[in-house]
């Protein structure tokens, strides 16, 4: 049995741009092409997410919300976990367009419970990091953060997808939306009114089918699901190094709850080296790999930060593996990359870290601190799909040698 | 990461959305299409037939005509998503025994391509497909009448229904829209449009008349973002069918336990306790 031929959940198990996106790009084209009718599944996240896919004639596009399987027609389905920003996504099915891929909205359907991300969640989220000034937490900027916590803060008045086929309802949360931040920050600088925005919205849904919860039985009773989650483990925002975490869940728990009991394969994805997009802890950071390594999708984000590159550090790895449950298989990504070592123990011996009680934000923020001090152990590394199974202990089964799906194969080190 | 580098204004992501340009994948209407596909074509369908079968001997018509004109924005893509929860919910209700499900769509019959469309009453859901072979008219609209009258002309008298032939049992008609008929069904469309000839035209409330022989017709009216607009609306068709018949809609998300609903109140297999029951169901659920 081939990967894409069943259910898959594609993670990171670092912190974000390990290559998910190529991954689910990878295994639409194997389900396409042996004549399955496949679907992928957003669980995590919203328009912050920076998916490249690079096709094999040369097109690129960054997926943000839109799932990484499009350029070969494969459906995209916006979860009940998402937090879907309708400005952004029009914005988004635009790039494609300019790269010869016609409009998408047939092929995207969004959860009638998915919050939805408002231009005054995003206003918000810039004004707090432009406050925080040197403390950022590395926010996109995209206000993704900003719409979960003020769905936490004020339930009823979060505005989500299924208040847009309710135009009043729709109205009065996007109002409590605007008037809510707006009085907790000052003028969030946005100028258009409650109806401009309330427009574009159900212009999104004349486009766009807004689905009730069942939706996901049907895709997978239709096809194989691949999972695209977002981000990568180690920013999860109870298990990752606290206060530098997301406000999203990024492990595999989303989509198994989305799966209900339907079995699904856990493929975790890293890449031969270790990076960080934004603040926090990267034990294995090394100048010289970040200089080497420059990534041409990752520049230096305006409010998320600095790109940096580290050795692959498995102590960290192995960490998301544990808290996430396990994982089957591995899909090792940047094999065409030159790196000749990884950290398999950190210099006082560490070589796991123990994870604390689901929730226990105090003992993630003792690891940060931990983190922020350690030091690598480097390891001589001579054949990279063996040491990294070796290293966390499951099975490489897909290897990845450069950005296009030509660029994949499947293996097994078993 | 960091996608922030496209453009985010909302009035050009309002206009992308509504671009014409667009093309979809699925859906006849999105490729491109723009006449009526063969099998909804009301001069191909001399009469639409609602009958009693072995496998379904108690049939209930239930037909749903919603208008797909420009004035109904985004409320014809979401009906194609949501109406095919009918039927589950019709029988995991049990609302009603046997339904026989027929779609179809309204448009304006002075200036559409595609004034009239109507599938086949389906006991199981093959309407699904009648329901993607919809041409979607987009565009245009907002002169407050399309060709209602029309579509009433049709199923008054292009359909039979076995509810009413063998247990004199009317079925359901719901017409969906946010406009008004013209005030006479008029021969040059009918002849155009269906194929009859008709001698002279029929006001409005004489097809009502015949029209609510073989069923029990209800108007819902999709809520918009202002109460003004709808008023007229309403009180126009609470004159023609009567204070019960006319439903206003908050939530489209609610649409198929509307019509649900409204069908077992109509059966009396629910219980208006029941009924407030389920209501409340709903709208725990649209809600969120």
């Amino acid at each position: 049995m081939s990967l894409a031929d069943s259910h898959t959940i594609v993670v990171d198990l670092g912190y974000g741009d390990a290559g998910k996106g190529t991954t689910i790009d990878w295994l639409c084209a194997q389900a396409v092409s042996a004549g399955r009718k496949p679907s992928v599944i957003r669980f995590n996240g919203g328009a912050q997410a920076a998916h490249n896919v690079v096709a094999s004639d040369g097109r690129h596009h960054t997926f943000a919300q839109l799932g990484s399987g499009t350029l070969h027609g494969v459906r995209t389905h916006l979860s009940c976990f998402m937090a879907v920003d309708p400005i952004a996504l029009s914005a988004e099915a635009d790039a494609l367009a300019a790269v010869g891929v016609p409009m998408v909205w047939d092929l995207v359907t969004v959860d009638e419970g998915a919050l939805l991300t408002t231009p005054w969640h995003r206003a918000a989220n810039r004004i707090r990091e432009s406050r925080r000034g040197a403390d950022r937490h590395g926010s996109c900027g995209m206000g993704v953060g900003e719409t979960v916590a003020f769905s936490l803060a004020r339930p009823d008045d979060a505005p989500r997808a299924g208040d847009v086929l309710a135009p009043r309802r729709l109205a009065a949360r996007l109002t409590a939306v605007r008037d809510a931040l707006t009085a907790e920050l000052g003028d969030l600088g946005y100028e258009p009114p409650v109806s401009a925005v309330a427009d574009a919205f159900t212009a999104f849904a004349s486009r766009v089918s807004i689905v009730s919860t069942s939706h996901v039985r049907r895709l997978l009773a239709d096809g194989p699901c691949f999972f695209e989650g977002a981000q990568g483990i180690l920013l999860d925002e109870w298990w990752g190094w606290h206060p530098d975490t997301t406000w999203s869940t990024t492990t595999f728990a989303n989509a198994e709850s989305l799966l209900d009991g339907v079995s699904a394969y856990r493929l975790g994805v890293v890449r031969t080296y270790t990076t960080r997009h934004g603040p926090g802890p990267l034990v294995t950071y090394c100048p010289s790999l970040s200089a080497r390594l420059l990534d041409v999708h990752n520049g230096d984000g305006q409010w998320q930060g600095a790109f940096r590159v580290g050795h692959f550090d498995a102590v960290a790895h192995r960490y998301a593996i544990e808290v996430s449950g396990g994982v089957d298989g591995l899909c090792l990504t940047h094999l065409d990359a030159s790196v000749p070592s990884l950290c398999d123990a950190y210099a006082d011996g560490t070589q796991r870290l123990v994870p604390g009680e689901f929730g226990d934000l105090a003992y993630q923020e003792k690891l940060t601190n931990y983190l922020t001090s350690a030091e690598p152990v480097l390891t001589p590394v001579i054949s990279w799909v063996p040491a990294v199974a070796s290293a966390l202990s499951t099975p490489v089964v897909l290897e990845s040698r450069g950005p296009t799906a030509l660029d994949k194969r499947a293996s097994s080190t078993e | 990461m960091g996608s922030g580098r496209w453009s985010t204004d909302v009035y050009s992501a309002a206009e992308r959305y509504r671009s014409t340009t667009g093309r979809s994948a699925f859906a006849y209407s999105d490729e491109g299409a723009r006449t009526v596909h063969p099998l909804l074509d009301p001069r191909k369908a001399r009469v639409r037939e609602s009958r009693d079968s072995d496998e379904h001997p108690r049939s209930t018509a239930i037909a749903v005509l919603f208008d797909v004109t420009g004035s109904m924005g985004h409320v014809p893509r979401q009906l194609q998503t949501r109406l095919p929860e009918l039927f589950e919910l019709l029988l995991h209700r049990g609302y009603a025994t046997d339904p026989q499900i027929l779609f179809g769509a309204i448009g304006d019959a002075t200036c559409d391509r595609v004034p009239l469309q109507i599938g086949q009453f389906e006991s199981d859901n093959r309407t699904d497909d009648d329901l993607g072979r919809i041409v979607l008219e987009g565009g245009g609209g907002g002169q407050r009448t399309e060709s209602y009258e029309l579509a009433m002309y049709f199923m008054a008298r292009h359909t039979d229904l076995d509810c009413v032939n063998r247990r004199g049992r009317r079925g359901y008609l719901f017409i969906i829209g946010d406009e008004m008929p013209y005030p006479t069904v008029k021969p040059d469309e009918v002849r155009r449009v269906i194929g009859d000839d008709l001698a002279e035209p029929i006001p409005v409330e004489a097809i009502v008349a015949e029209l609510t022989r073989s069923y029990d017709v209800f108007y819902i009216l999709p809520a918009s973002a202002t109460y003004s607009g709808d008023q007229q609306i309403l009180t126009y068709w609470l004159r023609l069918l009567g204070a019960p018949n006319v439903i206003a809609l908050d939530d489209l998300a609610a649409v198929s336990e509307t019509i649900a609903l409204t069908v077992g109140m109509g059966e009396r297999s629910v219980t208006p306790d029941q009924a407030r029951r389920d209501l409340v169901e709903v709208i725990n659920r649209v809600r969120l």
